[in-house]
């Protein structure tokens, strides 16, 4: 008995140590049949795609796109990537395996370009043209990675700054430094460049909106975090509270949006994506309901999908969520690295983001856009 | 007769549980006089949210600490059990009780693993539950595809779970859960048989074999007793937050052993509280709710956290050398 039990711990172990061993490859693309000959070329273009992860339907919807356009442009493409969005070393493992396949092209969402440096440079001296997407490569060698197909993450918070700001305008306008109102950005970190340049480009929406009405002017501040505070908040009309939990454990998210909710002339909220979104339904839930677009309510927006923040979106309780185009974004990587590997000249794509409300949530622009 | 009382009482002030219990009351209150909406009903129900699947863990991890081991595998194994529960719902349609009976069986099963590897084959506890902890971790990711796996809302006709931990007019209910829970498990291992060998264990392991007890089969239980807890965890996350995401639970079991650790649990085993554990976790969660509330920023609020968790832990060393 004692035999049986420890062989099939052991047969058990080596199954699983095995079956996680097969990578999330997925391999489409004509196997260069001659019968795939559209777009007039015989031999289709071998492209390899390096995503950041399967992390959330966001992956698979990028997936789904940049299948649509392998599938136009008769590329042979294998799309590939690490398990989740912190497996640095993966992810250059695959970058490293796919240059010595010596692609057409490379479409490459980095999680880290400084770790990846070596490889770039060494796809550059091959000849391998990489096309980035989903972020930027901001510290790639000259000349390696030639365009990059991603969300203006900026561009994107914006328009639900400015969302929130028309929502709240009047409440902005009867403000005063004696009775000043509080607009603020949940922000799972403050680290990342995408989360960054959202909480940026909410602040700047904020604070242009502000600044031309008459009661405001330059009577702005911004406070809760060191990396953004600016200003004076004691004579501040406007305050943009920057608000950031301890770590991104949902516990702690819930903490934060708590303290956040019971701030004092807090008018508007937006939480820059899923994980905050999350944490300010759960801290609003347990509330009993502070958010809404009644006159007494805050006004609420958020970033990304997901179960809770569509509910919320169309129950009312936000006014509406921003949301990235993944499938854009897989198709205009492939089809970037499609005319780069055909030496056509390529310039970055920045793939628009779409805002959702109750009204549109269902419709067939946005729906394929979302994720549970 | 005057002085057995007077050492007695003497005792209970010098005890660990005694001094972080004390904590917890400053702390509290510090906070209750720094910032008005900390006051709150709605305040102390969200401290309760994220007390429970701390604290089910923390009493777990108490019994395994108690022998001198360590359980490294609480938190992703919390996160792996309620993903499985939660795709039977979301996939198969599963009621949901089922899914939460799924998530508890999990968990059982993780702590029979863990118990097997370091009772039965040897491995120190620290490699064995560091193996399970990868484990779970990649075994989440496998079976959800690398997908968030969401559990039903409350608005839905499947939400009445979340009402074992916070009805619908926020009434806390799982507070009830947590302190009897962890009334019976206090009894486990203070008054009965198994936890007394459990201690036991971590006093002297090889004294206690030599005197006949079956340490194989005591320790294995108290790491079926933590892989139970990590199953009740798994169904007050999913209660609490609704919605899983495969890849997470790491750093989680630190936090649960620090609150069993600061109520006075020994690392070395052979001392064990589970009133103390309560009081540690309620120390870690009142932080963690309060410091946000008093307007400090993330980096302030994690420093905070580290002096108040060697401040708590040595006081006890303190008076231990003192005695």
């Amino acid at each position: 008995m004692k035999k049986i039990v420890s062989r099939l711990t052991a047969a058990l172990t080596s199954a699983v140590i095995l079956a996680s061993c097969g990578t999330t490859t997925v391999t489409t693309g004509g196997q260069a049949s001659p019968d795939n000959t559209t777009g007039g070329s015989t031999t289709p273009l071998k492209i390899e795609v390096i995503a950041k992860g399967f992390t959330q339907q966001f992956w698979t919807a990028v997936k789904n796109g940049s299948q649509q356009a392998a599938d136009e442009y008769n590329v042979e493409m294998n799309f590939t990537g690490p398990a989740n969005e912190t497996a640095i070393q993966e992810q250059a493992n695959m970058l490293a395996n796919a240059i010595n396949k010596d692609p057409d092209a490379i479409a490459l969402a980095s999680l880290d370009t400084v770790s990846q440096v070596d490889l770039l440079n060494q796809a550059k001296q091959k000849g391998i043209p990489i096309i980035g997407f989903d972020s930027g490569v901001p510290d790639a060698p000259e000349g390696s990675v030639l365009a990059t197909a991603a969300t203006d993450n900026k561009a994107a918070a914006k328009i639900a700054g400015e969302k929130i700001f028309e929502a709240v305008q009047s409440k902005i306008a009867a403000a005063s430094a004696e009775n000043p109102v509080r607009v603020a950005v949940l922000s799972q970190e403050v680290n990342s460049q995408s989360i960054s340049e959202r909480t940026e480009g909410f602040i700047e929406s904020i604070t242009e909106k502000s600044k031309a009405l008459a009661n405001v002017g330059d009577a702005i501040a911004v406070v809760g975090n060191d990396k953004y505070n600016t200003g004076d908040a004691s004579k501040a009309v406007v305050i943009i509270q920057v608000q950031v939990p301890a770590d991104a454990t949902d516990s702690n998210v819930q903490s934060s949006a708590l303290a956040l909710l019971n701030m004092e002339n807090l008018v508007g909220v937006f939480s820059s994506n899923e994980t905050a979104s999350k944490g300010l339904l759960n801290a609003n839930e347990s509330l009993g309901g502070v958010l809404g677009s009644a006159e007494d309510k805050i006004v609420a927006a958020g970033f990304d999908s997901g179960t809770l923040q569509k509910e919320a979106v169309k129950n009312g309780t936000f006014i509406g969520s921003v949301t990235q185009d993944p499938i854009t974004i897989g198709y205009s990587a492939v089809e970037l690295a499609v005319k780069v590997a055909r030496g056509e000249a390529v310039s970055d794509f920045a793939v628009p983001a779409a805002w959702y409300n109750a009204e549109n949530i269902d419709s067939a622009e946005i729906a394929p856009l979302l994720y549970d | 007769m005057n002085k057995i009382k007077n050492n007695k009482l003497r005792k209970i002030v010098s005890s660990q549980q005694f001094i972080a219990g004390l904590a917890l009351v400053v702390l509290y209150l510090f906070f209750y006089s720094m910032s008005v909406p900390f006051r709150s009903f709605s305040t102390l129900t969200s401290i309760f949210d994220a007390a429970y699947y701390l604290g089910f863990l923390a009493i777990g991890v108490t019994f395994v600490i108690a022998t001198g081991g360590i359980d490294l595998s609480l938190g992703t194994g919390m996160i792996t059990s309620a993903i499985i529960g939660g795709l039977l719902y979301q996939n198969y349609g599963l009621p949901v009780w089922i899914s939460m009976i799924v998530t508890l069986l999990v968990g059982l099963l993780l702590g029979f693993t863990n118990g097997f590897l370091v009772a039965k084959l040897k491995i120190a506890p620290f490699i064995a539950t560091l193996g399970t902890q990868m484990l779970m971790l990649g075994l989440g990711s496998i079976v959800s595809k690398i997908q968030t796996v969401n559990f039903p809302l409350r608005s839905s006709e499947q939400g009445y779970y979340k009402s074992l931990f916070r009805t619908n007019s926020n009434f806390p209910t799982g507070i009830f859960l947590l302190l009897g829970l962890a009334f019976i498990f206090y009894l486990v291992l203070n008054k009965s048989k198994t936890g007394r060998y459990i201690l036991a264990i971590g006093s002297n392991e090889e004294a206690t074999r030599l005197s006949g007890i079956n340490t194989v089969k005591r320790k294995w239980v108290a790491y079926i007793i933590s892989g139970f807890f990590v199953g009740l965890a798994g169904i007050a996350y999913s209660a609490t937050y609704t919605s899983i995401t495969p890849g997470l639970g790491t750093g989680i079991e630190t936090n649960a052993i620090a609150g069993a650790i600061i109520g006075g649990t020994s690392m070395a085993g052979g001392i064990a509280s589970i009133p103390g554990t309560i009081i540690g976790v309620f120390i870690m969660v009142i932080l963690q709710t309060g410091l946000p509330f008093i307007g400090l920023q993330p980096h302030y609020q994690t420093f905070i956290t580290g002096l108040v968790i060697i401040a708590a832990v040595y006081i006890d060393v303190f008076k231990q050398g003192k005695e």
